[in-house]
Protein backbone atom coordinates (compact mmCIF):
# COMPACT_ATOMS: atom_id res chain seq x y z
CA UNK A 1 0.00 0.00 0.00
CA UNK A 2 1.12 3.47 -1.08
CA UNK A 3 0.76 6.08 1.76
CA UNK A 4 0.87 10.00 0.16
CA UNK A 5 2.23 11.74 2.41
CA UNK A 6 4.92 9.84 3.49
CA UNK A 7 5.47 9.11 -0.23
CA UNK A 8 5.79 12.93 -0.87
CA UNK A 9 7.90 13.30 2.18
CA UNK A 10 10.48 10.79 0.66
CA UNK A 11 9.97 12.12 -2.85
CA UNK A 12 10.40 15.86 -1.29
CA UNK A 13 13.82 15.12 0.65
CA UNK A 14 15.62 13.08 -2.40
CA UNK A 15 14.24 15.84 -4.39
CA UNK A 16 15.86 18.45 -2.11
CA UNK A 17 19.23 16.19 -1.29
CA UNK A 18 19.80 16.35 -4.69
CA UNK A 19 19.89 20.10 -4.66
CA UNK A 20 21.51 20.53 -1.11
CA UNK A 21 24.86 18.96 -2.52
CA UNK A 22 27.28 19.78 -5.30
CA UNK A 23 26.82 16.93 -7.35
CA UNK A 24 23.05 17.68 -8.14
CA UNK A 25 24.01 20.95 -9.30
CA UNK A 26 26.95 20.33 -11.30
CA UNK A 27 25.31 17.65 -13.16
CA UNK A 28 22.48 20.06 -13.90
CA UNK A 29 25.09 22.74 -15.00
CA UNK A 30 26.92 19.75 -17.38
CA UNK A 31 23.11 18.84 -18.93
CA UNK A 32 22.42 22.59 -19.14
CA UNK A 33 25.96 23.23 -21.24
CA UNK A 34 25.62 20.00 -23.07
CA UNK A 35 21.75 20.74 -24.25
CA UNK A 36 22.77 24.41 -25.41
CA UNK A 37 25.66 23.42 -27.24
CA UNK A 38 23.14 20.83 -28.64
CA UNK A 39 20.50 23.30 -29.28
CA UNK A 40 23.18 25.78 -31.10
CA UNK A 41 24.58 23.32 -33.17
CA UNK A 42 21.21 21.53 -34.10
CA UNK A 43 18.60 23.63 -34.54
CA UNK A 44 19.67 26.75 -34.84
CA UNK A 45 19.77 26.58 -39.18
CA UNK A 46 18.89 29.63 -40.76
CA UNK A 47 16.51 28.61 -43.56
CA UNK A 48 15.38 25.22 -42.42
CA UNK A 49 12.43 24.82 -40.51
CA UNK A 50 12.07 25.82 -36.99
CA UNK A 51 11.83 22.68 -34.85
CA UNK A 52 13.47 21.23 -31.64
CA UNK A 53 13.00 17.63 -33.38
CA UNK A 54 16.93 17.30 -33.25
CA UNK A 55 17.43 18.94 -29.80
CA UNK A 56 15.12 16.55 -28.11
CA UNK A 57 16.48 13.51 -29.62
CA UNK A 58 20.51 14.08 -28.78
CA UNK A 59 19.04 15.60 -25.30
CA UNK A 60 17.68 12.04 -24.56
CA UNK A 61 20.92 10.55 -25.43
CA UNK A 62 22.48 12.43 -22.50
CA UNK A 63 19.75 11.35 -20.05
CA UNK A 64 21.76 8.04 -20.62
CA UNK A 65 24.45 9.60 -18.69
CA UNK A 66 22.43 11.69 -15.94
CA UNK A 67 19.71 8.89 -15.06
CA UNK A 68 22.28 7.29 -13.60
CA UNK A 69 23.97 9.95 -11.83
CA UNK A 70 20.81 10.62 -10.24
CA UNK A 71 19.72 6.97 -9.40
CA UNK A 72 23.02 5.96 -8.10
CA UNK A 73 22.32 7.74 -4.08
CA UNK A 74 19.10 6.37 -4.04
CA UNK A 75 19.44 3.58 -2.14
CA UNK A 76 23.22 2.67 -2.44
CA UNK A 77 23.53 6.14 -0.28
CA UNK A 78 21.16 5.18 2.51
CA UNK A 79 22.52 1.65 3.06
CA UNK A 80 25.71 3.21 2.95
CA UNK A 81 24.90 5.87 5.14
CA UNK A 82 23.15 3.48 7.63
CA UNK A 83 20.20 5.71 6.93
CA UNK A 84 18.35 2.86 5.74
CA UNK A 85 17.85 1.57 9.33
CA UNK A 86 15.20 4.36 10.43
CA UNK A 87 13.95 4.85 6.94
CA UNK A 88 12.86 1.38 7.25
CA UNK A 89 11.35 0.87 10.61
CA UNK A 90 9.05 4.13 9.79
CA UNK A 91 5.74 3.48 9.10
CA UNK A 92 6.19 3.24 5.50
CA UNK A 93 5.86 0.04 3.02
CA UNK A 94 8.72 -0.61 0.80
CA UNK A 95 6.60 0.15 -2.17
CA UNK A 96 6.15 3.40 -0.96
CA UNK A 97 9.98 4.24 -0.25
CA UNK A 98 10.48 3.17 -3.40
CA UNK A 99 7.98 5.44 -5.94
CA UNK A 100 8.97 7.97 -3.20
CA UNK A 101 12.39 7.64 -4.46
CA UNK A 102 11.55 7.52 -8.26
CA UNK A 103 9.45 10.36 -7.73
CA UNK A 104 11.87 12.30 -6.30
CA UNK A 105 14.14 11.35 -9.14
CA UNK A 106 12.15 12.26 -11.93
CA UNK A 107 11.42 15.74 -10.55
CA UNK A 108 15.03 16.31 -10.21
CA UNK A 109 15.25 15.46 -13.92
CA UNK A 110 12.34 17.65 -14.70
CA UNK A 111 13.81 20.59 -13.17
CA UNK A 112 17.33 19.68 -15.23
CA UNK A 113 14.90 19.94 -17.93
CA UNK A 114 13.57 23.74 -17.03
CA UNK A 115 16.32 26.04 -18.11
CA UNK A 116 16.05 24.24 -21.45
CA UNK A 117 12.73 25.89 -21.60
CA UNK A 118 14.88 28.98 -22.88
CA UNK A 119 15.57 26.90 -26.17
CA UNK A 120 11.97 27.29 -27.71
CA UNK A 121 11.77 30.73 -26.25
CA UNK A 122 15.56 32.20 -28.45
CA UNK A 123 13.95 29.77 -31.25
CA UNK A 124 10.52 31.36 -30.71
CA UNK A 125 12.58 34.85 -31.31
CA UNK A 126 14.50 33.66 -34.18
CA UNK A 127 12.16 32.03 -36.36
CA UNK A 128 9.54 33.84 -38.76
CA UNK A 129 6.47 31.83 -38.14
CA UNK A 130 5.06 30.28 -34.71
CA UNK A 131 6.50 26.94 -33.34
CA UNK A 132 3.90 23.62 -33.34
CA UNK A 133 3.75 24.22 -28.93
CA UNK A 134 1.97 20.45 -29.72
CA UNK A 135 5.45 18.98 -30.80
CA UNK A 136 7.39 20.57 -28.70
CA UNK A 137 5.54 19.70 -25.28
CA UNK A 138 5.34 16.24 -27.20
CA UNK A 139 8.85 16.22 -26.96
CA UNK A 140 9.41 16.85 -23.85
CA UNK A 141 7.12 14.53 -22.44
CA UNK A 142 9.48 12.06 -24.79
CA UNK A 143 12.10 13.23 -22.45
CA UNK A 144 10.71 12.73 -19.08
CA UNK A 145 8.95 9.26 -20.67
CA UNK A 146 12.70 7.89 -21.35
CA UNK A 147 13.98 9.86 -17.87
CA UNK A 148 11.69 7.38 -16.36
CA UNK A 149 12.32 4.58 -18.14
CA UNK A 150 16.33 4.88 -17.09
CA UNK A 151 15.31 5.68 -13.24
CA UNK A 152 13.28 3.00 -12.77
CA UNK A 153 16.03 1.14 -14.41
CA UNK A 154 19.13 2.85 -11.63
CA UNK A 155 16.28 2.65 -9.08
CA UNK A 156 16.46 -1.27 -9.42
CA UNK A 157 19.87 -1.26 -9.90
CA UNK A 158 20.26 1.20 -6.56
CA UNK A 159 18.53 -1.29 -4.14
CA UNK A 160 21.22 -4.27 -4.93
CA UNK A 161 24.61 -2.26 -3.79
CA UNK A 162 25.55 0.17 -1.21
CA UNK A 163 28.13 1.55 -3.70
CA UNK A 164 26.93 4.84 -5.64
CA UNK A 165 30.26 3.94 -7.89
CA UNK A 166 29.12 0.51 -8.84
CA UNK A 167 25.62 1.44 -9.00
CA UNK A 168 26.33 4.15 -11.59
CA UNK A 169 28.51 1.83 -13.59
CA UNK A 170 25.97 -1.32 -13.96
CA UNK A 171 22.44 1.36 -14.58
CA UNK A 172 25.32 2.75 -17.61
CA UNK A 173 26.64 -0.72 -18.91
CA UNK A 174 22.95 -2.08 -18.53
CA UNK A 175 21.09 1.12 -20.55
CA UNK A 176 23.74 0.81 -23.17
CA UNK A 177 23.59 -3.02 -23.66
CA UNK A 178 19.76 -2.11 -24.10
CA UNK A 179 20.61 0.13 -26.74
CA UNK A 180 23.43 -2.09 -28.69
CA UNK A 181 20.57 -4.70 -28.34
CA UNK A 182 17.94 -2.65 -29.78
CA UNK A 183 20.57 -1.32 -32.31
CA UNK A 184 23.90 -1.88 -33.86
CA UNK A 185 23.42 -5.96 -32.51
CA UNK A 186 19.94 -6.04 -34.17
CA UNK A 187 21.58 -5.88 -37.94
CA UNK A 188 23.10 -9.66 -36.74
CA UNK A 189 20.48 -10.80 -34.90
CA UNK A 190 18.70 -14.14 -36.68
CA UNK A 191 15.41 -12.62 -37.98
CA UNK A 192 12.52 -13.93 -35.40
CA UNK A 193 14.83 -11.67 -32.89
CA UNK A 194 14.12 -8.41 -34.96
CA UNK A 195 10.72 -7.51 -33.84
CA UNK A 196 11.54 -7.80 -30.45
CA UNK A 197 14.89 -6.03 -30.43
CA UNK A 198 13.11 -3.34 -32.09
CA UNK A 199 10.61 -2.80 -29.37
CA UNK A 200 13.74 -2.55 -26.75
CA UNK A 201 14.67 0.83 -29.03
CA UNK A 202 14.03 3.48 -26.40
CA UNK A 203 15.96 5.74 -28.97
CA UNK A 204 13.07 5.06 -31.49
CA UNK A 205 10.20 5.65 -29.24
CA UNK A 206 12.08 9.14 -27.91
CA UNK A 207 12.99 10.21 -31.71
CA UNK A 208 8.83 9.58 -32.02
CA UNK A 209 7.81 11.95 -29.51
CA UNK A 210 10.32 14.29 -30.62
CA UNK A 211 8.96 14.16 -33.85
CA UNK A 212 5.70 15.37 -31.81
CA UNK A 213 4.04 12.64 -32.56
CA UNK A 214 2.05 11.10 -29.16
CA UNK A 215 1.48 7.35 -29.79
CA UNK A 216 -0.08 5.58 -26.84
CA UNK A 217 2.09 1.99 -27.69
CA UNK A 218 4.82 3.98 -26.78
CA UNK A 219 3.30 5.93 -23.72
CA UNK A 220 2.17 2.19 -22.58
CA UNK A 221 5.86 1.02 -22.76
CA UNK A 222 7.11 3.55 -21.02
CA UNK A 223 4.72 3.24 -18.01
CA UNK A 224 4.41 -0.41 -18.29
CA UNK A 225 8.32 -1.10 -18.20
CA UNK A 226 9.42 1.58 -15.84
CA UNK A 227 6.24 -0.35 -13.28
CA UNK A 228 7.77 -3.46 -14.00
CA UNK A 229 11.40 -2.80 -13.36
CA UNK A 230 9.97 -0.01 -9.85
CA UNK A 231 8.14 -3.87 -9.23
CA UNK A 232 11.32 -5.17 -9.43
CA UNK A 233 13.34 -2.76 -6.76
CA UNK A 234 10.42 -3.31 -4.83
CA UNK A 235 11.03 -7.03 -4.66
CA UNK A 236 14.93 -6.51 -4.10
CA UNK A 237 14.29 -3.58 -0.99
CA UNK A 238 11.38 -6.54 0.28
CA UNK A 239 14.25 -9.24 -0.02
CA UNK A 240 16.99 -7.34 1.61
CA UNK A 241 14.52 -6.15 4.48
CA UNK A 242 13.61 -10.07 5.40
CA UNK A 243 17.15 -10.68 4.89
CA UNK B 1 3.68 -3.07 25.36
CA UNK B 2 6.54 -5.67 23.61
CA UNK B 3 6.15 -9.21 23.47
CA UNK B 4 8.69 -11.33 22.39
CA UNK B 5 7.64 -15.46 21.99
CA UNK B 6 10.10 -17.71 20.44
CA UNK B 7 11.39 -15.68 18.48
CA UNK B 8 14.26 -16.78 15.60
CA UNK B 9 16.85 -15.65 13.40
CA UNK B 10 19.27 -16.79 11.53
CA UNK B 11 21.63 -15.54 8.68
CA UNK B 12 22.63 -18.48 6.55
CA UNK B 13 24.09 -21.28 8.39
CA UNK B 14 24.80 -18.90 11.91
CA UNK B 15 21.76 -18.83 14.17
CA UNK B 16 21.98 -14.94 15.66
CA UNK B 17 19.08 -15.28 17.78
CA UNK B 18 17.51 -18.94 19.01
CA UNK B 19 13.86 -18.90 20.29
CA UNK B 20 14.14 -15.96 22.62
CA UNK B 21 10.95 -15.01 24.58
CA UNK B 22 9.93 -12.19 27.04
CA UNK B 23 7.60 -9.37 28.04
CA UNK B 24 8.05 -5.65 28.56
CA UNK B 25 6.04 -3.59 30.61
CA UNK B 26 5.11 0.24 30.63
CA UNK B 27 6.73 3.08 32.42
CA UNK B 28 10.12 1.41 32.92
CA UNK B 29 13.45 0.86 31.47
CA UNK B 30 14.67 -2.28 30.71
CA UNK B 31 18.39 -3.03 29.54
CA UNK B 32 19.68 -5.61 26.96
CA UNK B 33 23.30 -6.64 27.30
CA UNK B 34 25.47 -9.40 26.25
CA UNK B 35 28.84 -9.82 24.02
CA UNK B 36 29.58 -8.65 20.50
CA UNK B 37 27.37 -11.05 18.63
CA UNK B 38 25.19 -12.13 21.50
CA UNK B 39 22.43 -11.02 19.18
CA UNK B 40 21.40 -7.65 20.66
CA UNK B 41 20.86 -6.06 17.66
CA UNK B 42 19.25 -8.43 15.51
CA UNK B 43 16.61 -8.54 18.27
CA UNK B 44 16.07 -4.78 18.53
CA UNK B 45 15.92 -5.19 15.00
CA UNK B 46 13.52 -7.72 14.56
CA UNK B 47 11.75 -5.79 16.98
CA UNK B 48 11.88 -2.23 15.32
CA UNK B 49 10.35 -4.31 11.73
CA UNK B 50 14.23 -3.66 10.08
CA UNK B 51 14.34 -7.61 10.37
CA UNK B 52 11.93 -10.67 9.89
CA UNK B 53 11.64 -13.37 12.50
CA UNK B 54 12.28 -16.80 10.32
CA UNK B 55 9.95 -18.22 13.80
CA UNK B 56 7.96 -16.73 16.73
CA UNK B 57 6.07 -13.64 16.89
CA UNK B 58 6.74 -10.49 18.02
CA UNK B 59 4.53 -7.32 18.83
CA UNK B 60 4.51 -4.09 20.14
CA UNK B 61 1.81 -2.34 22.02
CA UNK B 62 -0.79 -5.38 20.40
CA UNK B 63 0.40 -5.46 16.65
CA UNK B 64 2.38 -8.15 15.03
CA UNK B 65 5.15 -6.92 13.47
CA UNK B 66 4.66 -8.94 10.28
CA UNK B 67 1.21 -9.24 10.31
CA UNK B 68 0.77 -5.41 11.00
CA UNK B 69 4.31 -3.78 10.40
CA UNK B 70 2.77 -0.39 9.32
CA UNK B 71 0.69 -0.06 13.06
CA UNK B 72 3.34 -1.36 14.79
CA UNK B 73 6.07 0.78 13.51
CA UNK B 74 3.81 3.61 13.94
CA UNK B 75 4.03 2.98 17.69
CA UNK B 76 7.57 2.53 17.90
CA UNK B 77 10.25 5.05 18.34
CA UNK B 78 13.81 3.76 17.36
CA UNK B 79 17.17 4.89 17.62
CA UNK B 80 19.61 2.79 15.63
CA UNK B 81 23.33 2.66 16.81
CA UNK B 82 25.27 5.80 15.91
CA UNK B 83 22.14 7.55 15.18
CA UNK B 84 22.35 7.51 11.66
CA UNK B 85 20.90 10.83 9.56
CA UNK B 86 21.23 12.80 6.64
CA UNK B 87 24.15 15.39 7.01
CA UNK B 88 22.93 18.13 4.57
CA UNK B 89 19.36 18.48 6.36
CA UNK B 90 19.25 20.45 9.44
CA UNK B 91 17.69 18.89 12.20
CA UNK B 92 14.47 20.65 12.18
CA UNK B 93 14.15 19.53 8.70
CA UNK B 94 15.36 16.18 9.52
CA UNK B 95 12.53 16.39 12.27
CA UNK B 96 10.05 17.28 9.72
CA UNK B 97 10.90 15.24 7.69
CA UNK B 98 10.40 12.11 9.83
CA UNK B 99 6.83 13.50 11.19
CA UNK B 100 5.88 13.52 7.49
CA UNK B 101 7.01 9.50 7.66
CA UNK B 102 4.22 9.10 10.35
CA UNK B 103 1.78 11.27 8.68
CA UNK B 104 1.60 14.06 11.56
CA UNK B 105 -0.96 17.01 9.81
CA UNK B 106 1.20 20.30 9.65
CA UNK B 107 -0.04 21.57 13.10
CA UNK B 108 0.56 18.47 14.91
CA UNK B 109 4.11 18.13 13.15
CA UNK B 110 4.63 22.06 14.39
CA UNK B 111 3.98 21.27 17.55
CA UNK B 112 6.00 17.68 17.79
CA UNK B 113 9.18 19.00 16.13
CA UNK B 114 9.05 22.55 18.97
CA UNK B 115 8.61 19.52 21.88
CA UNK B 116 11.23 17.51 21.30
CA UNK B 117 13.78 20.52 19.86
CA UNK B 118 13.32 21.54 23.51
CA UNK B 119 12.96 17.94 25.55
CA UNK B 120 16.62 17.23 23.41
CA UNK B 121 17.33 20.51 23.89
CA UNK B 122 18.63 21.27 20.53
CA UNK B 123 17.18 24.80 20.43
CA UNK B 124 20.64 26.68 19.04
CA UNK B 125 21.54 23.79 16.70
CA UNK B 126 17.98 22.96 15.47
CA UNK B 127 19.22 25.23 12.21
CA UNK B 128 22.90 24.34 11.22
CA UNK B 129 23.42 21.35 9.34
CA UNK B 130 23.88 18.24 10.91
CA UNK B 131 26.83 16.92 9.29
CA UNK B 132 28.75 20.11 10.93
CA UNK B 133 26.77 19.14 14.93
CA UNK B 134 28.94 17.60 17.14
CA UNK B 135 28.60 13.30 17.87
CA UNK B 136 26.62 14.09 20.90
CA UNK B 137 24.34 16.70 19.51
CA UNK B 138 23.49 14.10 16.46
CA UNK B 139 22.93 10.93 19.15
CA UNK B 140 20.33 14.30 20.57
CA UNK B 141 19.03 14.76 17.05
CA UNK B 142 18.58 10.81 16.47
CA UNK B 143 16.67 10.96 19.70
CA UNK B 144 14.61 13.49 18.99
CA UNK B 145 13.91 12.00 15.78
CA UNK B 146 12.73 8.89 17.52
CA UNK B 147 9.96 10.49 20.10
CA UNK B 148 8.67 13.04 17.43
CA UNK B 149 5.71 10.91 16.58
CA UNK B 150 5.85 10.40 20.86
CA UNK B 151 5.89 6.53 20.54
CA UNK B 152 4.96 4.95 23.63
CA UNK B 153 7.56 2.22 22.96
CA UNK B 154 10.96 3.29 22.82
CA UNK B 155 14.29 0.94 21.35
CA UNK B 156 17.48 2.75 21.65
CA UNK B 157 20.43 1.03 20.52
CA UNK B 158 23.96 2.46 22.27
CA UNK B 159 22.54 5.80 22.69
CA UNK B 160 25.72 6.84 24.43
CA UNK B 161 28.33 5.41 22.19
CA UNK B 162 30.92 7.84 21.75
CA UNK B 163 29.88 10.56 24.00
CA UNK B 164 31.86 11.89 26.15
CA UNK B 165 30.99 11.80 30.22
CA UNK B 166 28.64 15.11 30.31
CA UNK B 167 27.17 13.87 26.88
CA UNK B 168 26.62 10.62 28.76
CA UNK B 169 25.20 12.05 32.01
CA UNK B 170 22.79 14.61 29.93
CA UNK B 171 21.19 11.35 27.52
CA UNK B 172 20.94 9.15 30.50
CA UNK B 173 18.75 11.89 32.59
CA UNK B 174 17.13 12.11 28.97
CA UNK B 175 15.98 8.86 28.63
CA UNK B 176 15.13 8.46 32.43
CA UNK B 177 12.85 11.28 31.76
CA UNK B 178 11.33 9.97 28.70
CA UNK B 179 10.84 7.19 30.04
CA UNK B 180 8.31 8.08 32.85
CA UNK B 181 5.78 7.33 30.49
CA UNK B 182 6.78 4.71 28.23
CA UNK B 183 8.51 1.67 27.39
CA UNK B 184 12.08 1.80 27.22
CA UNK B 185 14.31 -1.05 26.01
CA UNK B 186 17.88 0.45 26.18
CA UNK B 187 20.78 -1.64 23.97
CA UNK B 188 24.38 -0.71 25.80
CA UNK B 189 27.91 -2.18 26.78
CA UNK B 190 27.62 0.62 28.92
CA UNK B 191 26.94 -1.84 32.51
CA UNK B 192 27.26 1.24 34.74
CA UNK B 193 24.74 2.43 32.55
CA UNK B 194 22.08 -0.11 32.93
CA UNK B 195 23.01 -0.50 36.85
CA UNK B 196 21.67 3.12 37.28
CA UNK B 197 18.69 3.09 34.41
CA UNK B 198 17.34 -0.24 34.36
CA UNK B 199 14.75 -1.40 36.25
CA UNK B 200 14.90 -4.67 34.59
CA UNK B 201 17.82 -6.67 32.59
CA UNK B 202 18.15 -9.06 29.90
CA UNK B 203 21.13 -10.72 29.14
CA UNK B 204 21.60 -12.18 26.14
CA UNK B 205 24.10 -15.18 24.69
CA UNK B 206 24.64 -16.78 22.04
CA UNK B 207 21.36 -15.73 20.55
CA UNK B 208 19.61 -17.03 24.05
CA UNK B 209 18.19 -15.02 26.88
CA UNK B 210 20.71 -16.28 30.00
CA UNK B 211 19.42 -14.04 32.35
CA UNK B 212 15.98 -11.85 33.06
CA UNK B 213 15.74 -9.81 36.27
CA UNK B 214 16.26 -6.16 38.31
CA UNK B 215 19.94 -5.17 37.80
CA UNK B 216 20.68 -6.01 41.55
CA UNK B 217 19.94 -9.97 41.04
CA UNK B 218 21.38 -10.95 37.63
CA UNK B 219 23.89 -13.57 38.07
CA UNK B 220 23.87 -13.49 41.82
CA UNK B 221 24.60 -16.73 43.35
CA UNK B 222 22.81 -17.08 47.26
CA UNK B 223 26.08 -18.56 48.37
CA UNK B 224 28.55 -16.32 46.60
CA UNK B 225 31.99 -14.61 48.92
CA UNK B 226 33.63 -12.09 47.95
CA UNK B 227 37.24 -11.97 49.88
CA UNK B 228 40.34 -9.28 49.27
CA UNK B 229 43.55 -10.93 50.59
CA UNK B 230 46.93 -10.69 50.41
CA UNK B 231 49.30 -12.46 47.61
CA UNK B 232 48.24 -13.95 44.26
CA UNK B 233 45.25 -16.77 43.02
CA UNK B 234 47.98 -18.91 43.11
CA UNK B 235 47.95 -23.20 43.64
CA UNK B 236 48.22 -23.13 47.07
CA UNK B 237 45.52 -20.68 47.60
CA UNK B 238 43.40 -22.17 45.01
CA UNK B 239 43.93 -25.33 47.08
CA UNK B 240 42.95 -23.69 50.63
CA UNK B 241 39.64 -22.64 49.68
CA UNK B 242 38.53 -25.69 47.59
CA UNK B 243 39.70 -27.51 50.76
CA UNK B 244 37.41 -26.25 52.90
CA UNK B 245 34.23 -25.08 50.18
CA UNK B 246 34.36 -28.24 47.96
CA UNK B 247 36.06 -29.48 44.71
CA UNK B 248 34.03 -27.51 42.44
CA UNK B 249 34.19 -24.57 43.84
CA UNK B 250 34.68 -21.82 41.17
CA UNK B 251 37.34 -19.05 42.20
CA UNK B 252 37.70 -15.92 39.88
CA UNK B 253 39.79 -12.79 40.15
CA UNK B 254 37.40 -9.52 40.46
CA UNK B 255 38.60 -6.76 37.89
CA UNK B 256 38.52 -4.03 40.72
CA UNK B 257 39.12 -0.41 39.59
CA UNK B 258 41.72 0.89 42.15
CA UNK B 259 43.42 -2.76 43.07
CA UNK B 260 45.80 -2.16 46.55
CA UNK B 261 49.36 -3.33 45.51
CA UNK B 262 49.63 -7.62 46.98
CA UNK B 263 46.48 -7.90 47.09
CA UNK B 264 43.50 -9.48 45.13
CA UNK B 265 39.77 -9.50 45.08
CA UNK B 266 37.99 -12.70 44.72
CA UNK B 267 34.77 -14.03 43.70
CA UNK B 268 34.03 -17.51 45.16
CA UNK B 269 31.49 -19.34 44.04
CA UNK B 270 30.74 -22.95 45.85
CA UNK B 271 29.34 -25.68 43.54
CA UNK B 272 25.56 -25.39 43.71
CA UNK B 273 24.79 -28.67 44.57
CA UNK B 274 27.15 -28.99 47.44
CA UNK B 275 25.87 -30.41 50.66
CA UNK B 276 27.10 -28.56 53.75
CA UNK B 277 26.33 -29.14 57.36
CA UNK B 278 23.80 -27.50 59.16
CA UNK B 279 25.06 -24.54 60.76
CA UNK B 280 28.61 -24.09 58.89
CA UNK B 281 29.59 -20.91 58.31
CA UNK B 282 32.00 -21.05 54.58
CA UNK B 283 32.94 -17.52 54.92
CA UNK B 284 34.78 -18.55 58.31
CA UNK B 285 36.02 -21.54 56.63
CA UNK B 286 37.69 -19.42 53.90
CA UNK B 287 38.73 -17.65 56.64
CA UNK B 288 40.21 -20.18 58.45
CA UNK B 289 41.78 -21.93 55.02
CA UNK B 290 43.39 -18.81 54.59
CA UNK B 291 45.25 -18.09 57.96
CA UNK B 292 46.40 -21.70 57.53
CA UNK B 293 48.60 -20.84 54.41
CA UNK B 294 49.16 -17.66 55.88
CA UNK B 295 47.12 -15.01 53.80
CA UNK B 296 45.81 -12.16 54.93
CA UNK B 297 42.37 -11.58 54.49
CA UNK B 298 41.10 -7.85 54.56
CA UNK B 299 37.61 -8.04 53.46
CA UNK B 300 35.35 -11.40 53.37
CA UNK B 301 31.60 -10.68 52.41
CA UNK B 302 28.57 -12.63 50.79
CA UNK B 303 27.89 -9.82 49.03
CA UNK B 304 27.44 -9.37 45.62
CA UNK B 305 29.96 -8.62 42.83
CA UNK B 306 29.36 -5.50 40.65
CA UNK B 307 26.96 -6.25 37.91
CA UNK B 308 29.78 -6.14 35.56
CA UNK B 309 31.78 -8.85 36.68
CA UNK B 310 28.43 -11.18 37.43
CA UNK B 311 26.92 -10.18 33.97
CA UNK B 312 30.88 -11.66 32.69
CA UNK B 313 30.44 -14.70 34.87
CA UNK B 314 26.81 -15.25 33.39
CA UNK B 315 27.95 -15.50 30.32
CA UNK B 316 31.20 -17.51 30.69
CA UNK B 317 29.25 -20.05 33.14
CA UNK B 318 26.95 -20.16 30.13
CA UNK B 319 29.48 -20.58 27.51
CA UNK B 320 30.70 -23.43 29.40
CA UNK B 321 27.54 -25.47 29.75
CA UNK B 322 26.62 -24.97 26.22
CA UNK B 323 29.91 -25.38 25.25
CA UNK B 324 28.94 -26.11 21.44
CA UNK B 325 26.70 -23.16 21.65
CA UNK B 326 27.82 -19.55 19.52
CA UNK B 327 30.08 -17.90 21.25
Amino acid sequence: MISPQPLLAIAGREFGSMFRTPVGWIVTALYALLTAVLFTLQTIDPGAPATLRYFFTPAAWLLLIVAPAISMRLFSEEYKAGTIEPLSTAPVGPMTIVVGKFTGALASVAAMLIPTLAYPIVLALLADGPLDAGAIASGYLGLLFVAMLYLSVGTLVSTTTDSQVLAFLITLIALVLIMVAAGPAARHAPGFLLPVLAELSVQNRAAVFAAGVLESRHVVFFIATSGALLAGAYASLTIREGR
Amino acid sequence: MINVKDASKSFGPTRAVSTLSFDLEPGRITGLLGPNGAGKTTTIRMIAGFLSPDTGSISVAGCDVRTNPVAARSKLGYLPEAAPLYHELKPAQYLDYRAKLFSLSRPERKSAIARVIDRCRLTDMAHKRIGVLSKGYRQRVGLAAAIVHDPPVLILDEPTNGLDPAQMRTTRALIAELATDRTVLLCTHVIPEVERACARVLVIAGGRLIADGPPDEIGIQTNAIRIECEGQCDQPLRIAITSALGENTKITTAQTQLPRPGWITLNIAPAPNQSRAAGCDPQADIARALAGINRAVRHISGAAAPLEERVVDLIERTAEQEPGARP
